[in-house]
């Protein structure tokens, strides 16, 4: 499946307005204006997400993870490569010296941002499709692109396919690369599409 | 979808499910025997948010009783919520949305005390999530899980320091050994200087020494060998002057002979010294001194070798042709020397290291003068031993430079003192020539050293005095009875006893045996504190090494009573 121009015109669109809340979100938290570069978007078939992702993030990934279920149901990941989720959490929260690693307390705040940026963009997804989608606590994982990718691909037998948007925390200065990633079953893609075309005619009159 | 495999069973917020009452009923004392054996906060609230649960560790931390608090608001209860703007993740739970709250953006959401670790009772630091409770797709109320991390915070924040000290104690290492390499990169630098410094002047003597020892040469070709060898010599004795000079400023062992001195004297002495060498290039010197500019305190030896080093730099970096101007003056409290040449100037970024040690500006201009690049450094601490100050300006290359000292001046009481100026080491005195008569004068030469020696007997002997020599104390307590000496000249620096041990058992002698002897004393170690030690000890006077034979001189007929 591949998104048309226009469609994927409107879906950034509103995916800028989500991340725009969650800059926002972010600043007012931590005092410094958060900024996330305006998305741009694309889908894959959830085999094909490997290659994608492993030109942008090689090495270890942190990721934030998510489940939704409801009406559109599916995985929601934020995913950052290692490093940048160091310098992200000494951004947020003032640390004068870079840190060599991930304690447990910037974990903890990589899960909130997460939370917030996911509970943005689903929660966006959720009033433009009028339908109720209900999350999972967000867990925080360190693991390959590999093991994280087995961990989401769910039943093999239904055919899955990933909304990929990469995007940039602006922070101090300083810019912090990731992915936010949308798996989703066709069904719930299509009706995702559907919604997207509509709000867009809507937009145009 | 089908739910992804790790999430199996912990997906969805907690659910209540359509059961039977009877199950219902297990569920919830279950639920509530769990609840109250959690080590965490659980807070349970309707749609509305009124307390319907409140865990035993709630009760325990808060000091609130459940049966205080449910069915009462959590946001009025806890007004701060509002406050700190926290009220909006429970609207968010019954949007359906879970939220987590981390410690290090929150710090907490109910204030507590912790007591525990050896920290003893502080703000309890927390991580929260907030969930939204639903049924049947409708959100009916919202948990909120609350755990302490303190003691986690303080371990982390102890590790993070330790971590910073290592990597502190790591970069001051590293500093360290790049200040220790570039020290030694000057080390090594210097040592390569001073080698070629020193040999250089060598090669010349022991070419010419050898050549005279074949005695091959014309009276006209040994005049010059003597006077090439004497020159290199002095050049040489100039280079390790030098460095004993840094040595003993470095050691702070340098100290002022402090006198009333003549700046106008000195200046001339140091222009008339430096002219020769002037003349030789076609340099143009021209003194400007104010005859007003009353003395001053200070040591006149080291401030004629400051103006001689500023004189001898100039016409060293001023090319053939080129002009010196050293001027003097009074500026307010201040006595002024500048010195102005028209050379190769110095560059913008030497400028800054012009008085730094062992520095010169590359190692071309060091091939092409020559130098160790102390003379200035040794300018600028001696300025600053008399409260003074030296500057430079420099256009640029080949724009000149322009030297300016200036020097306290303080209150001197002009009396007789004045007259007490301090010479210099005068190359006139150097010559033989009207020397007082050491005829019919028997002088008794002690020094390990055979050159020293032979060469003390020659001046000694040019001027009519009969001289013995000997070579050790035991030697020279023997010559002192036989052949009864009108003077002694001993060296101090001698294996196994020294001349203060020779000078402290002449003078236990009686007299007729020698013990009044009238005795000068030689050393290498000139310092002032050295002198004195040679002055208690029995000796009338004190040579420094190298020797000067019209001083030599002078001071035998001295002892001798004969000027």
């Amino acid at each position: 499946m591949k998104l048309t121009e226009r469609q994927s015109d409107a879906l950034s669109e509103l995916i800028n307005i989500a991340f725009a809340r969650t800059g926002a979100a972010l600043s007012e938290l931590t005092g410094h204006r958060v900024l996330l570069n305006p998305p741009a978007v694309a889908v894959y078939r959830a085999e094909e997400l490997r290659d994608a992702l492993a030109k942008f993030v090689p090495g270890d990934i942190a990721s934030i993870h998510q489940v939704f279920a409801g009406p559109v149901a599916g995985d929601a990941l934020l995913l950052l490569n290692y490093a940048g989720a160091v310098h992200l959490t000494d951004l947020l929260t003032d640390e004068e010296k870079p840190s060599a690693f991930l304690d447990e307390s910037a974990r903890e705040v990589l899960t909130e941002v997460g939370n917030i940026l996911l509970n943005a963009c689903l929660g966006m997804f959720g009033n433009l499709l009028n339908v109720h989608v209900t999350f999972s606590v967000p867990r925080l994982h360190l693991e390959t692109l590999d093991e994280l990718i087995a961990s989401t691909t769910s039943d093999k037998g239904e055919m899955h396919y990933a909304l990929v948007v990469y995007t940039a925390f602006q922070i101090r200065d300083s810019s912090v690369k990731g992915f936010l990633v949308i798996v989703l079953s066709v069904e719930s893609l299509d009706r995702l599409i559907q919604e997207v075309d509509a709000w867009e005619a809507q937009q145009g009159k | 979808m089908t739910q992804p495999k790790r999430f199996a069973g912990a997906t969805d917020p907690i659910r209540m499910t359509e059961t039977s009452s009877k199950e219902t009923l297990l569920n919830a004392a279950v639920l509530h025997w769990m609840q109250d054996l959690a080590a965490q906060g659980i807070i349970t609230t309707d749609s509305e948010l009124k307390i319907v649960g409140w865990n035993h560790w709630m009760e325990e931390h808060t000091g609130k009783r459940a049966s205080d608090v449910v069915g009462h608001s959590l946001i009025e209860l806890f007004p701060e919520l509002r406050e700190r703007r926290l009220d909006r993740n429970y609207k968010w739970a019954l949007e359906g949305q879970v939220r987590v709250l981390s410690q290090a953006l929150h710090g907490y959401l109910i204030a507590m005390t912790a007591v525990s670790g050896e920290h003893g009772p502080r703000q309890m630091q927390q991580a929260v999530r907030i969930s939204p409770l639903s049924h049947e797709g409708r959100v009916i109320g919202t948990l909120t899980i609350i755990e302490d991390v303190t003691e986690r915070v303080a371990r982390e924040a102890e590790l993070q320091a330790q971590l910073e000290d290592r990597s502190r104690l790591l970069s001051n290492e590293k500093q360290a050994r790049s200040d220790a390499e570039r020290a030694n990169r000057l080390k090594d630098e210097f040592l390569a200087t001073i080698s070629h410094e020193l040999r250089n002047p060598l090669n010349a003597i022991m070419g010419w020494a050898h050549m005279m020892r074949l005695g091959k040469l014309t009276p006209a070709n040994v005049e010059r060998a003597v006077e090439t060898i004497y020159r290199n010599a002095k050049s040489q004795s100039q280079l390790v002057a030098d460095l004993l000079d840094v040595s003993r400023i470095i050691s702070g062992k340098l100290r002022l002979d402090v006198r009333t001195v003549d700046l106008l004297y000195i200046v001339n002495a140091a222009i008339d010294s430096i002219r020769p060498a002037a003349d030789a290039k076609g340099i143009r010197l021209q003194p400007i001194l104010d005859p007003s500019v009353g003395p001053i305190s200070g040591d006149a030896d080291r401030l004629q070798q400051i103006v001689w080093n500023l004189l001898t730099n100039a016409v060293k970096f001023t090319p053939k042709g080129g002009r010196i101007q050293v001027q003097l003056q009074r500026v307010d409290s201040h006595v002024e020397i500048v010195v102005t040449d028209s050379g190769i100037g110095i560059s913008k970024e030497f400028l800054p290291h012009v008085f730094d040690r062992f520095r010169q500006a590359d190692a071309s201009t060091t091939r092409i003068h020559g130098g160790l690049g102390l003379g200035l450094s040794i300018v600028h601490q001696l300025v600053g031993l008399h409260g003074g100050s030296v500057s430079v300006q420099s256009e640029g290359e080949n724009k000149g430079a322009t030297f300016t000292i200036s020097l306290p001046f303080v209150g001197v009481v002009t009396n007789q003192e004045t007259e007490a100026v301090e010479a210099i080491h005068n190359e006139e005195r150097n010559t033989l020539e009207g020397l007082p008569s050491l005829q019919g004068l028997k002088v008794l030469v002690v020094d390990d050293e055979p050159d020293t020696r032979e060469l003390i007997r020659e001046v000694l002997k040019e001027c009519g005095s009969e001289v013995i020599t000997s070579s050790s104390v035991d030697e020279a307590l023997l010559a002192l009875e036989e052949h009864k000496p009108d003077i002694l000249i001993s060296d101090l620096g001698m294996p196994d006893e020294d001349g203060y041990s020779l000078i402290s058992k002449i003078r236990a002698l009686p007299s007729e045996r020698g013990g009044r002897i009238p005795a000068a004393a030689l050393t290498a170690y000139a310092r002032a504190e050295d002198r004195m030690r040679v002055l208690r000890s029995g000796f009338q006077f004190h040579l420094p090494k190298p020797v000067d034979s019209a001083e030599l001189v002078t001071v035998v007929a001295n002892l001798a009573g004969r000027t």
